[in-house]
């Protein structure tokens, strides 16, 4: 008996909550995604790349003289004017055609590689540290976690129930939604559609760039980490339901359990695959995703 | 011209002439090539055809049926490990390799198809790229495979007795024919009712089985031809280099297929080619002279997506076609 | 008819190309990464390379005759190094290849040798099958591989923590798995014990989820064979987990190397690994070799340029030896050649084609590499296994 409770205490208990810091950072990735997904109906391939852009800014803020929290705070900003500028500047130029998800999805992807490249130009080939703001860590439950994984947990959920709010219970998100669920509709009702397009999108850059950010003392910076949350990323929105904020967090969340927990009885080298074939059971079962719509749910 | 109306399958003039021009452009290239003593030249060339291959593969699902797939890298790939193992371990011959990846390539297809046929859009694209993944992944685990290493030491597969695949103009030359071949045969398979069904399914899906068609089994059908496609041409691969890795079945070639698809022209089957061509050229060319290659590749194709999302041959194939019709209007007018 | 014209003429083009080649500059081909991952090693490669060029052509070249390089991305990508390894052979018409890092490359680029009948050298690719099972007479390598480096690190851990309990993580590929398994015997067989082994995925974002296991098997050595990117984050996770308290850290040499030792920072001192090379080496030759390098480049050398700087001076000897160019002639030469460089002297051993030198025993502290221990050539190398030739 003792043995059982000392399994779920120090061999279970720290990879479930491991599994939640990674799933917070996961779902902050995913939920971007899914709500550019959601209104713009825009598949964003590059948006690994705009993580990772958010952890060089973060970078070179830090080179500046400016504090970690300094970052954190600017970094979305100017991130989400540069989300503003490419949905203006790029998808709006595709958006029209009525090849619309295949062209998005290519010009994303083609964004995707030069955005890897210029990183590579700018900031050189080789690794960068970000130093952790937050060091030393805690005993909860008589185990060790580091102070700023607890903190990127507890941030990460705040941030994620600010997004909930915003987009369900106030009148701006009711606009987004409102765009998302009928756009022409919208349009004469006096929603201005096409800047809440360009501000959506931008949001989800910026959330984007923030989980880079916020993950940068943990994760290291480097130009190919943009794929690190890729596959999982757009796993999660569609497992979760592309374009469903409430699918992106459950799907989020539950999924890095169940990698977690899976990797202590088989070799983490099946994380990747295993998360597949869920995904692949989900879309048998339920070809949309377990949940709806942006809008629609 | 009323022919032309209710035929509207035949294939433009224009579009055949592209044709013409590629393939008697590659066998003046040979011809060139082969007295000038090159060998570099002729094998980049061989190079370009068998991605060019792939980009075939490409196109018969995103031109044809409407699906992008982000992961045919993982056919290719087979293809070309089946046959390094044919050539290495069983016998060295042409015909043999390419029989046992066709099969394999038909199997793995199948399988894959079964899985990722029933989504559509965006889920397809992501699982098929997940699928290469994981395969990708497997292949660069595993020893007997040679691992992350891959397999050298690939004889050259014997084509007749007296030549096989090291001499560089007959394999140019054999792997031109292999291609030519595949052209023909998707050519004239989008002219029969199951290309046509194709196309119905592209313009619009939901409608055809008020059709009385199942379109499930025509992409299927479809995914598995696109399989054996990219296996054939993976195939011709260890041939022509004498080794395979990994890296063969990686998101890199996938993505580099599909690039060569839309800068080519999507939907017209010899787009991809020239695509593929010209691509290698470049990344060949561009590679020697900066190391920023990557960069440039990727403006231009988002410059093609973003202003000629139908391509070169996309592009001018109307207005050579508008030309040659105006031509042929004017030559019945001289002659009443 | 056309293919009697072909021989014609590639006979023709050959004797041209010969005798230029007797007087012009000797041209060496260099297929390594500069685009991808590998880019920072294949900078550190072009550096030494460019460097030992300078020296060399300013004492008046080889033979008399000046070297030239010429560079081709290979991105880290054996599809791609091998057609740019065959355009250098049959366009620019080199007349010796190197550069190519990883092992995959090496060995497809080594056929593409074999056919162009040229000769190539490696100085990054440290995989024991390149001159093991899967040797070649055209291929050489001057830098040190996974055995000999395993050897010198398994001797200073025998010595300073003798019958330790060793943890092993390492990543899940081919080289990560090797790595670790020669480690292992090396250190077995001096007497360490194995208390858990753990292989995580390449790329691996996420060291977490093994530090229970690492943590209860209360280990006194980690070895780990992690690289570049994983290495970074490795690390910093381990000291963000406190687990790098009262833990010797050792690991291969491509764990912790110049391209990501400033990322890592702090969490690297105390690092010990076995190498062929450290800036510190305490001869004449070395810091010359450190001086000029930190001018020319404002970076401090690595093996990976020690060891690109060394090759040229390999080829020099050999060819001044053979008194020619020709491809048999340098070949046998190369055999049992020894010739100086900034680690001291080297010996290519004739039966396949790997060069002896002392190992090292490094660790790493505040941004520098300081030796600790050193095992002599011809201790570390191990066995003859190649039966090629």
């Amino acid at each position: 008996m003792t043995e059982a409770l000392e399994w779920l205490q120090f061999v279970l208990a720290p990879q479930m909550i491991n599994g939640l810091s990674i799933g917070v950072a996961v779902v902050l990735m995913a939920l971007g995604l899914t709500i550019i997904f959601g209104l713009l109906d825009v598949i964003n391939m590059a948006h690994g790349e705009f993580y990772a852009i958010g952890a060089y800014l973060a970078v070179a803020l830090l080179g500046l003289g400016l504090s970690f929290w300094w970052a954190l705070a600017l970094t979305p900003m100017l991130m989400a004017v540069l989300g503003y500028a490419t949905e203006r500047g790029l998808i709006q130029r595709v958006f029209h055609s009525k090849d619309r998800h295949t062209l998005t999805l290519l010009l994303t992807f083609g964004l995707a590689i030069v955005l890897e490249d210029v990183l590579k130009i700018i900031f050189g080939a080789n690794p960068l540290r970000v130093e952790t703001p937050i060091t030393g860590g805690s005993e909860l439950f008589g185990l060790f976690f580091p102070n700023y994984r607890l903190f990127v947990m507890v941030a990460g959920g705040l941030l994620i129930a600010a997004v909930w709010v915003l987009v369900f219970r106030t009148s701006l998100g009711a606009i987004v939604r409102a765009a998302a669920f009928d756009r022409h509709m919208s349009a004469s009702l006096g929603v201005p559609v096409s800047r809440v397009y360009a501000a959506t999108f931008a949001f989800g850059v910026a959330l984007a760039g923030l989980a880079g950010v916020l993950l940068a003392p943990i994760y290291s910076v480097f130009p190919t980490m943009g794929r690190d949350f890729v596959l999982i990323a757009f796993s999660v929105v569609i497992i979760g339901g592309m374009g469903s904020i409430k699918g992106a967090v459950l799907a989020g969340l539950l999924l890095t359990q169940v990698q977690s927990i899976s990797s202590l009885f088989i070799s983490p080298v099946w994380n990747d695959p295993l998360l597949f074939g869920i995904m692949v059971l989900v879309l048998m079962w339920r070809p949309r995703g377990l949940f709806g719509k942006l809008g629609h749910a | 011209m009323p022919d032309k109306q209710l035929n509207p399958a035949r294939v433009p003039d224009a579009l055949r002439l592209f044709s013409l021009l590629f393939f008697a452009g590659a066998l003046v290239f040979a011809l060139v090539a082969t007295l000038v003593g090159d060998v570099f030249f002729l094998r980049l060339a061989t190079e370009a055809l068998i991605f060019g291959g792939l980009a075939l593969s490409v196109d018969l699902l995103l031109g044809r049926v409407g699906l992008l797939p982000l992961g045919q890298a993982l056919f290719f790939g087979l293809g070309a490990y089946v046959s390094a193992l044919v050539l290495k371990e069983w016998q060295a011959s042409f015909w043999l390799s390419l029989v046992v990846s066709l099969l394999a390539s038909a199997l793995a297809g199948l399988v894959g198809g079964i899985i990722a046929i029933r989504s559509k859009g965006v889920y397809f694209a992501l699982i098929s790229f997940g699928l290469a993944q994981v395969v990708s992944k497997v292949v660069f685990n595993t020893r007997e495979l040679g691992a992350s290493d891959g397999i050298i030491g690939v004889p050259g597969a014997v084509v007749v007795p007296g030549l096989d695949s090291t001499a560089p103009t007959g394999f140019f030359l054999v792997t031109l024919a292999v291609i030519f071949l595949i052209y023909l045969g998707l050519r004239y398979l989008m002219d029969t009712p199951f290309g046509r069904q194709l196309s119905a399914i592209r313009t619009n899906e939901d409608r055809v089985p008020f059709l009385g068609f199942d379109p499930w089994r025509y992409k299927l059908l479809a995914f598995v031809g696109a399989a054996c496609i990219a296996g054939v041409s993976g195939a011709l691969y260890p041939m022509l280099r004498g080794f395979v890795s990994p890296e063969l079945m990686f998101f890199q070639v996938s993505g580099n297929a599909v690039i060569n698809v839309i800068v080519g022209g999507a939907g017209t089957l010899i787009g991809p080619l020239y695509g593929s061509a010209l691509l290698t050229g470049l990344r060949s060319v561009v590679g020697s002279f900066t190391a920023h290659h990557q960069i440039i590749i990727g403006l231009l194709f988002v410059v093609v997506v973003i202003m000629f999302p139908r391509g070169l041959i996309g592009y001018l194939t109307p207005l050579l076609q508008r030309r040659l019709e105006a031509r042929r209007s004017r030559h019945q007018q001289g002659e009443q | 008819m056309k293919t009697k014209m072909i021989p014609t003429l590639m006979a023709a083009a050959a004797f041209t190309a010969g005798a230029y080649a007797q007087t012009g500059p000797i041209r060496i081909g260099v297929v390594t990464p500069l685009s991808g991952t590998y880019a920072g090693i294949g900078q550190q490669v072009k550096w030494g390379l460019d460097l030992a060029a300078k020296e060399i052509n300013a004492s008046g070249g080889v033979s008399g005759r000046q070297i030239e390089l010429i560079y081709e991305d290979e991105e880290a990508n054996p599809a791609v190094a091998v057609q740019k390894a065959e355009k250098l052979f049959q366009v620019s018409k080199v007349d010796f290849l190197t550069g190519t890092v990883n092992s995959g490359s090496t060995l497809a680029v080594g056929q593409v040798a074999e056919r162009n009948n040229r000769l190539i050298a490696t100085t990054v690719s440290f995989a024991d099958s390149i001159t093991a099972d899967k040797c070649s007479p055209n291929v050489f390598r001057v830098n040190a591989r996974a055995g000999m480096q395993s050897a010198a690190l398994a001797d200073w851990m025998a010595s300073t923590k003798p019958n330790a309990n060793v943890f092993y993580l390492g990543p899940d590929y081919e080289m990560g798995r090797s790595t670790v398994a020669a480690f292992k015997s090396a250190a077995e067989g001096k007497g360490a014990k194995t208390v858990g082994e753990v292989f995580a995925p390449l790329d691996n974002k996420d060291y977490s989820p093994f530090f229970g296991q690492m943590r209860s098997a209360r280990p006194s050595v980690i070895y780990t064979s992690v690289a570049g990117n994983d290495t970074v984050r490795l690390f910093t996770q381990m000291a963000e987990f406190g687990l790098s308290r009262n833990v010797q850290v050792v690991g291969a040499s491509g764990t912790v190397t110049s391209q990501n030792l400033q990322a890592i920072g702090k969490a690297a001192d105390g690092f010990v690994t076995g190498v062929g090379y450290s800036p510190n080496i305490d001869n004449a030759d070395n810091k010359k070799f450190v001086a000029s390098f930190e001018a020319a480049n404002k970076a401090q050398p690595d093996l990976y340029g020690a060891d690109s700087y060394g090759v040229l001076f390999f080829y020099k000897a050999a060819v001044e030896k053979a008194k020619s160019t020709d491809t048999d002639k340098v070949r046998e030469a190369m055999r049992g050649i020894q010739w100086s460089t900034p680690q001291g002297i080297k010996t290519m051993r004739a039966g396949d084609h790997q060069a002896m030198q002392d190992m090292y025993a490094v660790r790493v502290n505040g941004g520098k590499f300081e030796i600790v221990g050193k095992v002599a050539a011809a201790a570390a190398i191990g066995p003859d296994s190649c039966t090629k030739f």
